[in-house]
């Protein structure tokens, strides 16, 4: 059986996506509910920085329906070093707080290093979210040995914390489909499971505004692969650039864009605002069939 | 020999239809027009438009276009890569365009790691092409002048672009040919080979010059100067 040939190349068959305890079906769409612990991320700067803090936002998170609670602790933008034994100081009890108080909770940690999703899976942690492509290739192998699941982000070239600067791609869609599916199949080969694995196409990472409009236009092409897709569109540069509004009030164009992600097939939505991202991807499901309305007699006594 | 250059930076925003329905940057924009009108009117017998890319090349003018899809694709078509140059000389093409340039014209890339001794050396040889010689150096500066810069900060990008701008305002072009590569490189500072193309072409001589922009809008220094030799 451990051949080559029987070794798993692609996603699993049923479409089934395993993360903890959970088994989940193609059409059931995720909410990943984003808590910091961060003093300096651009969406609410340090507003659960401290421990307290952060466990209220993750109460609150469940509470308002998210299925998954990710957990990073350093920013994406450029900014202050976090060295290893920071970011494992700021999560790993964390993490290890929130899974005991929500035993069957999926918990996954935001991080480009293995040390850290190592200490976070032994904390507790199911999902790796390797937000910055594959950057540390220990990372994959992290989430074989302990069984945990990977997301496969694409970041074109950019390095751990650095901002795009005139990037270009032939089409952007094609690279983010090569880079996605590479690190997948790599994720196979050092034995993550095949219905443990997520693409993210990673919006505005490696990308201007045009590329990211793009990729959501497009998104369809992802999701078409059969792997599961996740997206992070919440509060995004390239949602303020295409309203010109800033972090603070850029919900309503974050839903718009999740909408027509769900509709395009997206799975798992990264998100801050789960009420109302919640909201629109129940309701994006419930048309296109995948999940019934939860009360209707209008027009029909 | 040299006679006349404009500078004007490659950044991608130039293209008017990639910052939106906002303008932007609608002075730096006018600013490489009245550089680029000054070129074409200084009477050259060729313009050289210079800018780093991936390797030392000349591209032929007649199959040359601006392709801004790879920077902002969307619906409709895109063109063919082959069919397609490196981004600064596309801008460049398209600033003498619109000044209404129809006479002869070379598209010259330099290569981003060619050593100061080796874009000398093309410098001179452009300087060879004809009486009067023009050229239009797209090249910018460091990328890293502030916190929300593309780079982000680092402190070494004020002096290193200061240097910069003292050489083209004082017409102290050789001062360009002792740039750090490696620094350069460091700071993102793109248009380090481009400038080293303009100082081997103007062999020694000093210009005068006049700077119609010199800001860092987005963390990236932009300078827009021309420079004539008397």
């Amino acid at each position: 059986m451990n051949s080559p040939r029987d070794r798993p190349d692609g996603p699993d068959a049923s479409g089934m996506l395993r993360l903890g305890k959970h088994a989940f079906a193609p059409g059931q769409p995720l909410i990943m509910a984003i808590v910091n612990r961060t003093p300096d991320s651009f969406f609410q700067p340090g507003a659960t920085w401290s421990e307290s803090a952060a466990l209220d936002r993750v109460d609150q998170a469940i509470a308002e329906g998210a299925d998954i609670i990710d957990v990073g602790g350093i920013p994406a933008a450029p900014g202050s070093d976090v060295g290893v034994a920071e970011e494992i100081g700021r999560i790993a009890g964390f993490i290890a707080a929130i899974r005991s108080r929500y035993p069957d909770i999926v918990i996954s940690v935001d991080t480009w290093r293995h040390e850290t999703g190592r200490a976070a899976c032994e904390a507790g942690a199911d999902l790796i979210n390797d937000s910055w492509g594959g950057f540390d290739e220990q990372l994959a192998e992290v989430a074989g040995e302990l069984g945990a699941g990977l997301v496969c982000a694409h970041v074109g070239s950019q390095r751990p914390r650095t901002r795009p600067f005139r990037v270009a791609y032939p089409d952007v869609m094609a690279d983010v489909l090569a880079q996605t599916l590479r690190q997948a199949n790599r994720a196979l080969a050092v034995g993550v499971l095949p219905d443990r694995i997520v693409l993210d196409p990673a919006h505005d990472f490696g990308k201007n505004t045009w590329h990211s409009l793009e990729v959501t236009r497009r998104l369809a092409e992802l999701t078409a692969t059969g792997w599961p897709v996740l997206v992070s569109l919440s509060n995004k540069d390239f949602v303020g650039e295409s309203l010109d509004l800033p972090p603070e009030h850029r919900l309503s164009g974050t839903l718009a864009a999740t909408a027509v992600s769900a509709w395009h097939g997206a799975r798992i939505f990264r998100v801050h605002q789960v009420r109302e991202s919640r909201q629109v991807v129940d309701m994006v499901a419930t048309i296109r069939g995948d999940r019934p309305p939860a009360r209707t007699v209008r027009g029909l006594a | 020999m040299l006679t006349a250059a404009a500078l004007c930076p490659a950044a991608p925003l130039l293209a008017r239809e990639l910052t939106g329905a906002d303008p932007v940057v609608p002075e730096l924009r006018q600013a490489c027009r009245e550089a680029a009108d000054a070129l074409v009117q200084s009477d050259p017998d060729v313009i050289v438009v210079i800018g780093a890319g991936e390797q030392t090349r000349t591209w032929d003018d007649d199959r040359a276009r601006l392709n801004l899809s790879p920077y902002a694709p969307g619906p409709g078509p895109a063109l063919a890569a082959a069919e397609s140059v490196p981004l600064p000389l596309g801008l460049g093409g398209r600033l003498l365009d619109e000044a209404g340039y129809h006479g002869r014209r070379e598209l010259q890339e330099a290569g981003a790691d060619e050593p100061a001794a080796a874009c000398a050396a093309l410098g001179a040889s452009l300087a060879q092409r004809a009486p009067r010689v023009a050229l239009l150096v797209m090249a910018d500066g460091s990328a890293r002048r502030g916190v929300k810069a593309p780079g982000y900060l680092d402190e070494r990008s004020a002096g290193f672009d200061a240097e910069v701008g003292r050489a083209i305002r004082d017409g102290d072009l050789r001062a360009l040919l002792t740039l750090d590569a490696a620094l350069a490189r460091e700071l993102m500072a793109t248009g380090r080979p481009a400038w080293q193309v303009l100082a081997g072409a103007a062999d020694g001589a000093r210009p005068t010059s006049v700077v119609r922009y010199d800001d860092d809008p987005f963390g990236v220094a932009y300078l827009v100067a021309s420079l004539t030799v008397r």
